[in-house]
């Protein structure tokens, strides 16, 4: 094994200090630490939180509920990415409304769910347009697309998350951040800046392993330091002002809004939804959905575990009527849901 | 095998743009005339029964006895179609028992409207698939399927074959300390039929690895018949047959994750579309479990052959986590495998 | 939150580009960046180039460990 790799995993197995916690705020952070086992070397004293980053475990049940009816109801073609079929909504997933006869196609990326829309003028073709700041930018791009293109069958169900009322949520469930390379490589670095002046620390990290634990190196020996500190360990994906014509393309199509994280609650401004000037291809208004409230089992604790609250396994349902073949709540769906992440990985 | 060469040669549908029909199910002349210009033609060999059955002589010994269906969509894609996929995995399952294939059997279900042409270029794939891996078709059976009824073919094979004196392999059979091998690369036939869909707009050169492989069977069993485990990895991938094992056999397997094979381009296309390689299907490999003294003489054997030319020795048997596969990680790390985990979901996060 | 893979880019054409990724290709929307040119690396997501890639992963990490030890 290489020296720098050697140095960077012994700084992060031998710390020694006082309880440090650090919340990783993205998925795929979730599970590469999961899948190189990361956790599996840390000492006692040096805690991985998984927060919320994964945009399928605050997408809340009543988005699935929309989603369902659309497809049941409306007779329209749900375009989503794999990842939500699974989640469940108050009475039905995605993937029970497709064993119900509703259509549903799996899409790589939201301009898919528009050229799917063009071979297919008969359906009316929906989007599911979740994500941050990293997947939004596809999904104004697919609506300029359509509009362009006037594909007329084409619109979105978007619930959209930003992540700066995020950190500012959880600040202090957490001693710092591992901040999400690929949603900063949208949004550049102001954000992490005007954190550290607010007092709280963070690196931003890459995902491959080495970059994972020149990150955490990185946090431990500039946290030991005591002054707040950002730093960003992803430079060469990550510019300081990030990808301009992405933030130009989502402020010309969506307008901030209030959203609803499960488990979370509504955290105002945290949303992006499109603007009034995008109307035709916002599905909500295309087909008139009428104001939906989704029920959410109240025993499950996916909010609790998202703020670093109870580990998963604190859920009464963990393991037992909640499990990645049955989930309950949404942190058991995704492959990066903090409770289907311990549960597989038998933690 | 180039199944193109053999389509243009055998079918005398080549030209033409028939295809198949209620009537030709219904038993009369246009049955008749099915099975002897398309099944006839390709699977004639003297066992071969024009009867109702066919009359085989009794091997000496043990025999083995498989069944399979197979349905597959797309039927042809890159490496193979559905004709050589259910010759493989029937001769493939008996060589996992270390069964010398002998004898197998097909049921075809057809669709209404289905090209006689495509069914002529099955037909001739079967055939040279079996004629490859040493079986002989015996018996067959043609129905077909009104429109919206079944999706183009669906193919049943059953297979006899005859066991080799002193082998007995089980996936209860791992011991604590024995090697796992995997007689290639993993996932290809997986990531073939994902791209042969088109859904995701992703193109990579990869073909399945559709094959039979008494021939590599064989070639460890004339080394030594001391093998606890083979087992082909089909649906669900290497990942799958190793949490199988591991739960027959009450045992852990420990991988090390960077031995796994994977070819650059499926790997590629797993990261595009977050999937894990060891759950994707593999249609030519057979995961081995055997002594570590034999390992060796084991993977010298199979590289011999062009079927498991880049056989590897990818983790071992333990005692410890029973009913858990673990990995060794690239950081050097203990880590689980997650279980498998249903239908294969592309993610974006 | 987001699977992103790094690719190498074969063509660029109209806004859109052909990313090659150990093998595996397919057309992406190159809307977002600027300049790009075949040979350039970037960083996909859902069908997006989210930003040009510079340096290598590991000649980066090397030297972030070697400035902090």
């Amino acid at each position: 094994m290489d020296k720098n790799r050697q140095s960077a995993l012994e700084i992060v197995s031998s710390y020694d200090g006082p309880k440090l916690r650090i919340m990783e705020t993205c998925g795929t952070h979730t599970h590469e630490i999961f899948r190189l086992g990361i956790r599996r070397i840390l000492p006692a004293n040096l805690e991985l939180i998984s927060g919320p980053g994964c945009p399928v475990c605050v997408t809340p049940v009543s988005f699935i509920d929309e989603a369902v009816l659309l497809a049941l109801e409306y007779g329209a073609t749900i375009c989503t990415f794999g990842d939500l079929l699974r989640v469940p909504g108050t009475s039905l997933s995605l993937a029970g409304a497709r064993a119900q006869g509703a259509r549903i196609r799996i899409v790589y990326a939201p301009m898919d769910a528009v050229s799917y829309a063009k071979q297919h003028p008969e359906e009316s073709a929906v989007f599911l347009s979740v994500g941050f700041e990293t997947t939004t930018p596809a999904t104004c791009l697919a609506v300029r697309l359509a509009a362009a293109d006037g594909v007329s069958n084409f619109s979105v169900l978007t619930a959209n998350k930003a992540m700066p009322g995020a950190y500012r949520a959880l600040k202090h469930s957490a001693d710092l951040f591992l901040y999400p390379g690929h949603v900063h490589a949208i949004t550049g670095t102001a954000l992490c800046e005007e954190m550290t002046r607010e007092g709280v620390s963070g690196v931003i990290a890459g995902f491959t392993s080495d970059e994972i634990l020149t990150a955490l190196a990185v946090a431990i020996v500039r946290h030991r330091e005591g002054a707040p500190f950002f730093v960003n360990c992803y430079p060469r994906v990550v510019r300081p002002q990030g990808n301009p014509k992405a933030i130009a393309l989502m402020n010309e199509m969506m307008d901030p809004c209030d959203s609803e994280w499960r488990g979370l609650g509504v955290i105002p401004d945290s949303g992006m939804r499109l603007k009034a000037s995008c109307a035709a291809f916002d599905a909500r208004k295309k087909f008139d959905l009428p104001p939906v409230r989704g029920h959410a089992n109240p025993a499950c604790r996916c909010g609790d575990v998202l703020r670093g609250a109870c580990r998963p396994h604190d859920c009464p349902l963990f393991g037992k009527t909640c499990t990645p073949e049955h989930p309950v709540g949404a942190c058991m769906v995704s492959n990066e849901g903090a409770c289907s992440a311990w549960y597989r990985y038998a933690l | 095998m180039n199944d193109k060469t053999s389509r243009r040669q055998l079918s005398p549908y080549a030209t033409t743009n028939q295809t198949v029909t209620l009537a030709h199910g219904a038993g009369g002349k246009q049955t008749s005339d099915l099975i002897d210009q398309i099944f006839k033609a390709h699977f004639s060999n003297p066992d071969l029964t024009a009867d109702d059955a066919a009359v085989l002589p009794a091997p000496p010994g043990r025999i083995a006895m498989t069944t399979d269906g197979f349905i597959v969509s797309p039927a042809f894609f890159p490496g193979g179609n559905i004709g050589k996929l259910s010759v493989c995995g029937t001769v493939n399952d008996l060589a996992c028992m270390g069964a010398k294939p002998l004898y197998l059997s097909c049921a075809f279900v057809i669709e209404e409207g289905y090209p006689m042409e495509q069914l002529a270029q099955i037909a001739a794939s079967m055939a040279a698939t079996a004629s490859e891996a040493g079986i002989r078709i015996v018996s067959g059976d043609t129905k077909v399927a009104g429109k919206g009824q079944a999706d183009g073919v669906f193919i049943t094979t059953t297979g006899v074959g005859l066991l080799t004196e002193g082998v007995r392999t089980s996936g209860a059979f791992a011991k604590p300390g024995d090697s796992v091998i995997v007689t290639g690369d993993i996932g290809r036939h997986g990531c073939t039929i994902l791209l042969a869909r088109e859904d995701f707009g992703i193109e990579a050169d990869v073909t399945s690895d559709c094959a039979p492989l008494w021939g590599v069977v064989r070639s460890v069993l004339d080394e030594t018949t001391d093998v606890h485990v083979i087992r082909d990895a089909t649906r669900g991938g290497v990942g799958t047959v190793l949490y199988e094992i591991a739960a027959q056999s009450q045992v852990g397997i420990r991988l090390n994750a960077k031995a796994i094979p994977v070819a650059d381009q499926v790997y590629g296309v797993c990261g595009m579309l977050g999937l894990e390689p060891l759950y994707l299907a593999c249609e030519g490999r057979l995961v081995i479990v055997a002594p570590k003294e034999q390992t060796p003489a084991i993977l010298n054997a199979l590289r011999q052959n062009d079927n498991s030319k880049d056989a590897v020795q990818i983790g071992e048997i333990t005692e410890d986590h029973p009913g858990y596969v673990t990995m060794t990680t690239e950081i050097g790390a203990q880590t689980i495998l997650p279980g498998p985990g249903g239908e294969l979901l592309p993610r974006i996060c | 939150m987001c699977v992103g893979l790094s690719a190498r880019v074969v063509k660029v054409n109209q806004g859109m580009a052909l990313v090659d990724a150990g093998g595996a290709r397919r057309e992406i929307s190159a809307q977002l960046l600027d300049e790009l040119e075949p040979g350039d690396y970037v960083m996909v997501h859902a069908g997006i180039a989210i930003a040009k890639i510079t340096d290598e992963d590991k000649d980066e990490t090397d030297q972030i460990m070697e400035d902090l030890l």
